[in-house]
């Protein structure tokens, strides 16, 4: 067990650095930068940009340095480069890299060079921000190019995490406490109009494009409600800090503007709509998982001693059919985390994966990266999870 | 030396004459018909197919006032009408109009065609794909299968909708040459989709082949003298067909769904090309507007096609192979 974890880790960071490669490599290699545009004007003088400072930008960005270099320079830093380049005697074609010492530390930042080329001896307060980007592993995913520019990427995304992690949190718990009981009970009465009710649904929900069902949602109790003078809810955003709409939901409930109700409020609606599709997927797996364990010896065993149904189902069958949703669970959580990319736009939530299409959008690759690479590490990181936990609930399965 | 004649044809006839066993197709599709909602399914399906091919011949044919030009002109998905735009249904327009007062109905159909052969081209390309290669890993087994493996692995691990906005929004730029913008467009989607889409078939042709391997009609083959490529492709291939077919169905449906979703992002096939997703892609900001009927109907066909096809594969599933569970 112990070698086959190792072994699986070693094969995650090398997943994960595989992955971080092969998404660089192609944002590199791809038309269109952030300075795509710029100078490029014709017949406008005013927003020309001269050759000297279009270098300028590209050092600032770090674009000017070989592919290899960037890459480098985004996983592992920029305050070794100038040393590197020292130590190889600075290789490189002088024309169009290096234009100014000839070295490689042409390839550092300016702020990085102004220091000297080092972080060393610099302390700042956030303990993120030093004058030589330090690299992913060192948790610094630079800075953002147009979505806030010059912010820190990490910054930003720690501005995005809280609502998504509400939004996610509320729809996984909602979902698994709607999804099993529904699960166990149409696996029960196999055939009755129940069972008839959720197969339907569960093919509908797999065959709902969600962000159409969410514009729905929107029209008809964000726009429709409005027109009728019902109580209507938001139709995006988290709060509706300073002041609440008249004749809304909040107004009617008199909730404060900013104060959780108002929060709550809006989460309504993008809740209904991502809650959709695992609802549906998930109550179809308890049902067929179900199914399977009502088939099973132990269950007979179980009748036969005279336990009363109540009982056996609970006691005995649907703890043995949950093992199996909550594997697929957790496997899925990462997947649930960018299908929220989805409902956020629907909803103008301003989330993780609001800002990603937002970022996405705009060639901001620092945060499009990090958020991928947030991404890949969480995708890696459930599946051991999710590998180890078949051990652990079902101990005939053995890893060699 | 005579040899008396054998009327070889006359035996076959008494042979067969007994009990003509049914053509195996038959056999599918009595077993198909007796899954309701997958016959309706595929006869939706037929409509849909019919309406997105014939539909626009038939509707370019005709006129309509076109109150911006004064005139009549001929329906077509480009024509603009700015003083008839966001109309609710009428009879010159059955479905409205849009916020430039094109004919939605028109776009509908003109949409699914694009929305469809998207779906199909990827879908076939992707389940061949994944065919071939898990029919290889499992045949062959050994380090080729160990290779095939972890790399379907690493496919399956990478987190798919944010790779494909990602790869779909730095690939805008590109222009094959000599091609209609919207076949470039679609060509680059098509590529993307299949990219991620293959994994499934892969893993369910290599378990298949697995059992299939060391089977005795494997066995014989090979004693035969058949080499290993006309094993794949004559037993072991034909074999694995039915969950292939019914994965595909299912396939389908998902496929119109993540073309949808991208261009309503505005990453897939950007307007004035339509498909079902982009048709959706400003409704937000023209809610106070049309907003209902323009966002209604495309959603419901692309709802209407990705719940046919994922009933009709499973009643292909029960029809085909009644063992199998996908």
């Amino acid at each position: 067990m112990t070698n086959y974890l190792i072994r699986r880790a070693l094969q995650m960071v090398l997943v994960v650095f595989v992955s971080t490669i092969v998404i660089y490599t192609i944002l590199q290699i791809a038309p269109g930068g952030p300075l795509d545009g710029l100078g490029r004007q014709n017949g406008d003088q005013k927003s020309e940009i001269s050759d000297a400072q279009r270098q300028r930008m590209e050092q600032n960005l770090g674009l000017n340095r070989p592919g290899y270099l960037r890459y480098l320079g985004w996983a592992v830093g920029e305050y070794w480069i100038d040393e590197l380049g020292d130590i190889l005697g600075n290789p490189g074609d002088p024309e169009t890299q290096l234009f100014i010492t000839g070295t490689w530390s042409d390839y550092q930042s300016p702020t990085c060079q102004e220091a000297g080329g080092t972080n060393a001896g610099f302390v700042v307060a956030d303990g993120l921000s030093r004058p030589c980007a330090r690299g992913i592993v060192l948790f610094d995913f630079g800075e953002s190019w147009s979505v806030a520019p010059g912010r820190q990427v990490i910054d930003i995304l720690a501005d995005r995490v809280p609502p998504t992690v509400r939004l996610l949190t509320t729809v996984v718990i909602l979902s698994l406490v709607v999804a099993i009981p529904i699960g166990i009970i149409s696996a029960v009465r196999q055939y009755s109009v129940l069972d008839y009710i959720v197969t339907t649904f569960g093919f509908f929900g797999i065959s709902m494009p969600v962000f159409w069902f969410g514009l729905m949602l929107i029209i008809l109790f964000g726009q429709k409600f409005r027109e009728l003078g019902l109580p209507f809810f938001p139709s995006g955003g988290t709060n509706s800090f300073p002041r609440v709409a008249r004749g809304s939901l909040q107004d009617f409930l008199a909730i404060d503007p900013g104060s959780a109700g108002d929060y709550a409020v809006h989460l309504v609606l993008p809740t209904i709509m991502l809650t959709l599709v695992y609802l549906a997927g998930w109550s179809r797996f308890m049902r067929a998982s179900m199914l399977e364990v009502l088939r099973q010896d132990y269950v007979r065993t179980a009748r036969a001693k005279g336990l009363r149904e109540r009982t056996v189902i609970y006691r005995h069958a649907a703890r043995n059919a949950l093992i199996p949703l909550i594997t697929i669970i957790v496997f899925q959580i990462p997947g649930i985390f960018s299908g929220a990319v989805l409902t956020e736009s629907v909803f103008s939530y301003p989330g993780m994966g609001r800002l990603f299409i937002d970022a996405l959008g705009r060639n901001d690759w620092p945060i499009v990266m990090g958020f991928l690479y947030i991404n890949a590490i969480l995708v890696v990181i459930a599946t051991l999870i999710g590998d180890v936990l078949y051990t652990i609930v079902d101990p005939r399965i053995r890893f060699e | 030396m005579s040899v008396a004649k054998i009327d070889v044809e006359a035996i076959q006839d008494d042979v067969f004459a007994i009990e003509k066993p049914e053509a195996l197709l038959v056999t599918y599709w009595k077993r198909l018909r007796r899954h309701a909602l997958a016959t309706v399914s595929l006869f939706t399906l037929a409509a849909i197919v019919l309406l997105v091919i014939f539909g626009p011949m038939i509707m370019s044919q005709l006129t309509y006032y076109n109150a911006d030009q004064g005139e009549y002109v001929n329906y077509s998905r480009d024509t603009i009408d700015l003083l008839t735009t966001r109309a609710g249904p009428s009879l010159e327009h059955p479905l409205g109009t849009d916020e430039l007062g094109r004919d939605t109905l028109f776009r509908l159909m003109i949409a699914g065609r694009l929305s469809l052969t998207i779906a199909f081209s990827v879908v076939l390309i992707s389940e061949t794909f994944g065919l071939f290669l898990g029919g290889v890993s499992g045949y062959f087994g050994g380090w080729v299968d160990s290779v095939i493996q972890r790399f379907t692995e690493f496919v399956v691990v990478l987190p798919s909708l944010p790779i494909l906005l990602t790869v779909a929004s730095i690939t805008r730029g590109i222009q094959i040459p000599f091609l209609a913008e919207e076949w470039t467009q679609s060509i680059i989607i098509i590529v993307i989709l299949s990219m991620l889409n293959w994994t499934g078939a892969c893993r369910l042709s290599r378990a298949m082949i697995l059992s299939l391997r060391n089977q005795e009609f494997a066995e014989a083959s090979r004693a035969l003298g058949m080499s290993n490529m006309q094993i794949i492709g004559r037993h072991m291939i034909p074999n694995t067909l039915a969950p292939i077919i019914v994965n595909a169905t299912l396939g389908l449906g998902g496929v119109i769904l993540v073309e949808s979703a991208l261009s309503f992002l505005g990453f897939g096939i950007n307007p004035p090309v339509a498909t079902w997703g982009n048709m959706l892609q400003d409704v937000q900001s023209d809610m106070l507007g049309a907003g209902f009927w323009k966002a209604f109907f495309p959603g419901f066909f692309i709802l209407t096609t990705s719940l046919a096809f994922n009933y009709l594969g499973d009643g292909l599933r029960d029809a085909l192979d009644p063992r199998l569970k996908l």
